[in-house]
């Protein structure tokens, strides 16, 4: 195993084995108890024996006090000696004694051969009248000199002194003991050594096989071996051997238990993995925009689709501002919008307009607090959904709601001015026979007759497209009709340099349908032709049967200068027009596509005009992008419906 | 895996540093003292002379006591003697009741404190009274008692101590053998109907070895002084001995003043043993130690009836 950086440096004594340290360790311990113990033992014999030799002499001296006081007040020198001499011969730690009076005037001792001068002053007795012992050195040994007082009615009549050899009272007994307790302490220590070595053995054996235990477990080897000491099969905490057994089963219960938490962490994770992949899976297949914000306003999370609308990969998104990646006001907007929710806690939602790509867009969203335990608010969610499309449904929808309450109440007007029209216009007529002709009152009859026919065509159209005009449909050939068209308008259509080319359908369809409201239909689309190249072009009408789908298509396409992107929506509009005031009412188109639905059909406009659409037979003169109406038409005259709304091709 | 971390090895030297403390505390603990040693040259030697006491008067108690209740009853007295007359006086010890009358008759003791009986030894070598004492009872005269055990069936009556064995103080002792051998003879009991006649063994303390004796069933008969049962009140249960009989009172103990000693000398210590009194605080504890109530004049003729008790008795007679 390679060894960790920060452990600290191996010392020598690291390197032995355990159990040579246990067996070591023991025996110094041992050692160290038998030399502690041994010296202890000898000081504190000593003292004892000190002690009790203190008091020996003490009794010695105290009696020979006694003893001497009859001897003292009869001044019987000889009962003194006599009491000294039997002291001295009691013992051969008695080294001497000797009786003064109270005048200090030795009376009897036991030196042979003179008395040592300086003896008496050296263990002088206080007034007190105590026993004092004072430790003298005669140069040649050590003695505790003890004198005791002479003492009859409280008045000292001398004082007794007796020497007491310290070394053959207490060493001598000392040195006697010391010696077999150094050489049972010796003993003790070779047998400590000995067992020591042998215990350590047999503990460090299962310690060592724990230890190789533990080295499989880090090695991921979480069974115990085969060859395991005392450890039971199954694995339990309930043990009945010394602590290193209930350790090892206790370890063996902790890789036990160790490997099912690793196996259940497993399991754990691979359904965090899977539930993980599900929700990122989930997130990036919406094409809603997630994300998740901190209080900080930093990207916690976001979706595929999100990340792809920022234009970076979620790794970059991630920690970063709106600022990073969103035009400033709109990261602005979001800003105070993440404010709000965390400083109320409630979730929002609105729709906002933001351009991408140079288009506008609509998104639809919704920003959801995330509380924590403390229902505290730590993140948003954000979830942005498009709903470009479905805005362009709703105006669309409202837009023809609009057309439907306009038709109404223009078929209303029409209705109520088509007869004083009709009585306009009779009267003006039976006027002009009573009038002279040439005459300036005839031709101002013939004003008024003129006006009323247009203000009769305009209500006609309003009539028509308030779809309350009669509508007489009939089997009818669909190419004849856009030839008796095609034919009506070539002439004068020529004499503004406009051609119109025909490719019809060879198999002649026969549809069912208004021949004249049809005819109205294709002379309007050819009108607004020729209006929108003012300096002359081609029209190419084009009919095509799909048999297999039921229908019939003709296709109307000029060379002009087409029609702008943004008209595109409003060209069916009611009175929607981009000419000149006086040159056309706005209601053409609209009639149009009144006939057209009427008869279950289909109209759609798009501009510039597709490039497979025209190219063939197109002059060189031509020139513009172009417009090209599409009309489809069924077969039958079954109630199949078409959607509701033109078909806008861009 | 654990891991010996620097922080947990200086713990783990911490902790074997404490150990050895411990142990070494252990140590110290059974060490001794170091004593130190006064040296004295025991080569330094020199041969003793002998020392002579001070010169002056001797004073001596009649030793019917140990040396020790001799010295405390009377070195207080002894003391005030000296203060009092000027004179240096000191008090000795003879051993016994003979020795110390033999030591008056040499001259050796100037001043004696013996009983009647010894007196009249003494006054046959000219020794004389001076003073004599009232006893702490307050009688100037004491008397001697015949002690058996309460328990002696065969004893009731003084004529019931015929064939018994009787031990008395001593020869020479007035209480503890004079007194009460006159009241054997005054109820016609001789000493020689006793079986056994014993005196107690060594010096001093012969009035206690009595009473021992017949509480110990050693003697069946005692005869002591009066009062001598009360010192051993606190030693044995008095209660077991009963007293058989008392003597007459007879004139206490006295000061005698040896054959030849200058009667201004005399003069001067009798006046100061007079002047004592319980009444003066300093010398009240001088009385109280030497057992005296009060001390007054005495003169020879004062113990005749002592003289003839000791003439009828048979005693040793004064020579």
């Amino acid at each position: 195993m390679k060894r960790l950086a920060w452990l600290p440096p191996l010392n020598p004594t690291r390197r032995l084995s355990f159990a040579t340290k246990l067996g070591l360790g023991i025996s110094a311990i041992v050692l160290f108890v038998s030399v502690a113990m041994t010296a202890t033992f000898y000081e504190m014999a000593s003292r004892s024996l000190t002690g009790e030799a203190k008091k020996w002499g003490r009794v010695l001296c105290e009696n020979l006090a006694l003893r001497s006081r009859d001897a003292l007040l009869a001044q019987d020198l000889l009962r003194i000696k006599n009491h000294l001499d039997e002291l001295k011969s009691a013992g051969n730690d008695v080294v001497y004694a000797f009786v003064m009076d109270d005048e200090g005037h030795v009376l009897a001792h036991t030196f042979p051969g003179g008395f040592p001068v300086d003896l008496p002053a050296a263990n002088p007795l206080g007034p007190k009248n105590d026993l004092r012992i004072q430790l003298i050195d005669t140069g040649s040994m050590l003695v505790y000199d003890f004198a005791a007082p002479v003492v009859v009615a409280d008045n000292r009549l001398g004082v007794v002194r007796v020497g007491l050899a310290k070394s053959g009272v207490v060493e001598d007994v000392v040195s006697a003991l010391i010696d077999p307790v150094v050489n049972v302490s010796f003993l003790t220590m070779i047998l400590a050594v000995v067992l020591a070595t042998v215990y350590a053995r047999r503990v460090t054996r299962r310690i060592n096989f724990l230890r190789e235990h533990a080295a499989s477990v880090v090695a991921g080897y979480l069974d115990p071996p085969d060859s395991a000491p005392d450890v039971p099969p199954q694995p339990s905490l309930e043990s009945s051997g010394d602590e290193i057994q209930q350790l090892s089963e206790t370890f063996n219960v902790m890789t036990h238990t160790l490997r099912l938490h690793l196996d259940e962490l497993h399991a754990a994770q691979r359904e965090l993995t899977r539930q993980k992949e599900l929700m990122r899976t989930i997130l990036d297949s919406t094409p809603d925009y997630v994300a998740l914000q901190d209080r900080d306003h930093r990207y916690m999370a976001v979706n595929k689709a999100l990340a792809e609308d920022l234009g970076h990969p979620e790794a970059a998104i991630v920690g970063r501002l709106d600022e990073a990646f969103l035009p400033e006001a709109e990261a602005l907007r979001n800003r105070e919008a993440l404010d709000r929710i965390l400083s109320t806690g409630l979730r929002e939602e609105e729709e906002i307009q933001v351009r991408r790509d140079g288009a506008l867009h609509w998104l639809h969203v919704v920003r959801v607090p995330v509380k924590d335990e403390r229902d505290e608010v730590v993140a948003v969610v954000r979830s942005a959904h498009d709903v470009t499309q479905l805005k362009s449904y709703q105006d669309q929808l409202i837009q023809a709601q609009k057309m439907e309450s306009l038709g109404k109440l223009a078929g209303g007007v029409a209705h109520e001015i088509n007869t004083p029209l009709g009585v306009i216009l009779g009267y003006a007529q039976l006027l002009q026979e009573d009038v002279p002709p040439g005459s300036s009152l005839h031709a101002d009859l013939e004003i008024i007759e003129k006006q009323a026919k247009v203000c009769r065509k305009i209500v006609a159209d309003l009539l028509g497209f308030s779809r309350q005009a009669d509508c007489a449909k009939m089997e009818m050939c669909f190419n004849n009709s856009i030839l008796e068209a095609v034919t009506l308008v070539r002439h004068t259509f020529r004499l503004d340099h406009v051609e119109i080319l025909t490719r019809l359908d060879e198999h002649h369809p026969i549809i069912y349908g208004d021949p004249e409201k049809l005819k109205q239909v294709w002379i309007n689309l050819l009108n607004n032709a020729r209006d929108a190249m003012p300096r002359g072009g081609v029209i190419r009408v084009s009919s095509r049967l799909e048999r297999d789908r039921g229908v019939v298509l003709v296709t109307f396409s000029d060379s002009g200068e087409g029609i702008p992107a943004e008209n595109l929506p409003r060209i069916f509009d009611p009175f929607f027009s981009t000419k000149g005031v006086g040159e056309g009412t706005g209601l053409g188109l609209a009639v149009s596509f009144g006939i057209i639905k009427d008869h279950g059909g289909a109209i759609a406009v798009s501009s510039p005009v597709p490039g497979d659409e025209g190219d063939e037979g197109r002059d060189a003169d031509a020139a513009g992008p172009g417009s090209q109406f599409v009309v489809e038409l069924p077969l039958d005259h079954s109630d199949k419906a078409y959607p509701e709304g033109p078909a806008l091709l861009s | 895996m654990a891991v010996s971390t620097p922080t947990s090895v200086t713990r783990s030297a911490a902790r074997c540093a404490a150990t050895l403390l411990a142990l070494a505390c252990l140590f110290l603990a059974g060490c001794k003292d170091q004593e130190t040693a006064l040296k004295v040259d025991f080569d330094k030697r020199r041969e003793l002379s002998h020392h002579v006491p001070q010169e002056g008067l001797t004073y001596a108690y009649l030793p019917q006591y140990s040396h020790p209740i001799s010295y405390a009853r009377h070195h207080q007295l002894v003391a005030y003697l000296s203060k009092a007359t000027g004179l240096p006086i000191r008090q000795v010890f003879p051993a016994t009741f003979d020795e110390h009358i033999a030591m008056v008759r040499r001259g050796e003791i100037d001043i004696s404190y013996v009983n009647p009986f010894v007196f009249l030894k003494m006054a046959s070598n000219g020794a004389f009274a001076f003073a004599r004492v009232i006893e702490p009872s307050g009688s100037p005269e004491f008397r001697g008692e015949i002690i058996v055990r309460a328990n002696n069936p065969s004893i009731k009556t003084l004529q019931d101590c015929r064939g018994k064995r009787l031990i008395a103080v001593d020869p020479s002792s007035a209480g503890g053998f004079l007194f009460p051998m006159g009241l054997f003879l005054d109820n016609g009991v001789k000493m020689s109907d006793f079986s056994e006649v014993t005196f107690p063994p060594g010096p001093g303390g012969k009035q206690e070895k009595v009473v021992l004796a017949v509480h110990a069933g050693l003697s069946d008969v005692g005869m002591v002084r009066d009062g001598t049962l009360k010192l051993l009140a606190n030693r044995i249960d008095i209660s077991t001995i009963s007293v058989l009989g008392a003597s007459q009172a007879y004139p206490g103990w006295l000061f005698v003043a040896r054959q030849g000693l200058p009667p201004d000398v005399v003069q001067s210590i009798s006046k100061a043993l007079l002047a004592l009194s319980m009444d003066d605080p300093g010398q009240a504890p001088i009385l109280e130690a030497a057992h005296i109530q009060a001390v007054i004049p005495a003169r020879n003729e004062d113990y005749d009836p002592v003289r003839e008790l000791v003439a009828r008795v048979g005693a040793d007679s004064p020579q």
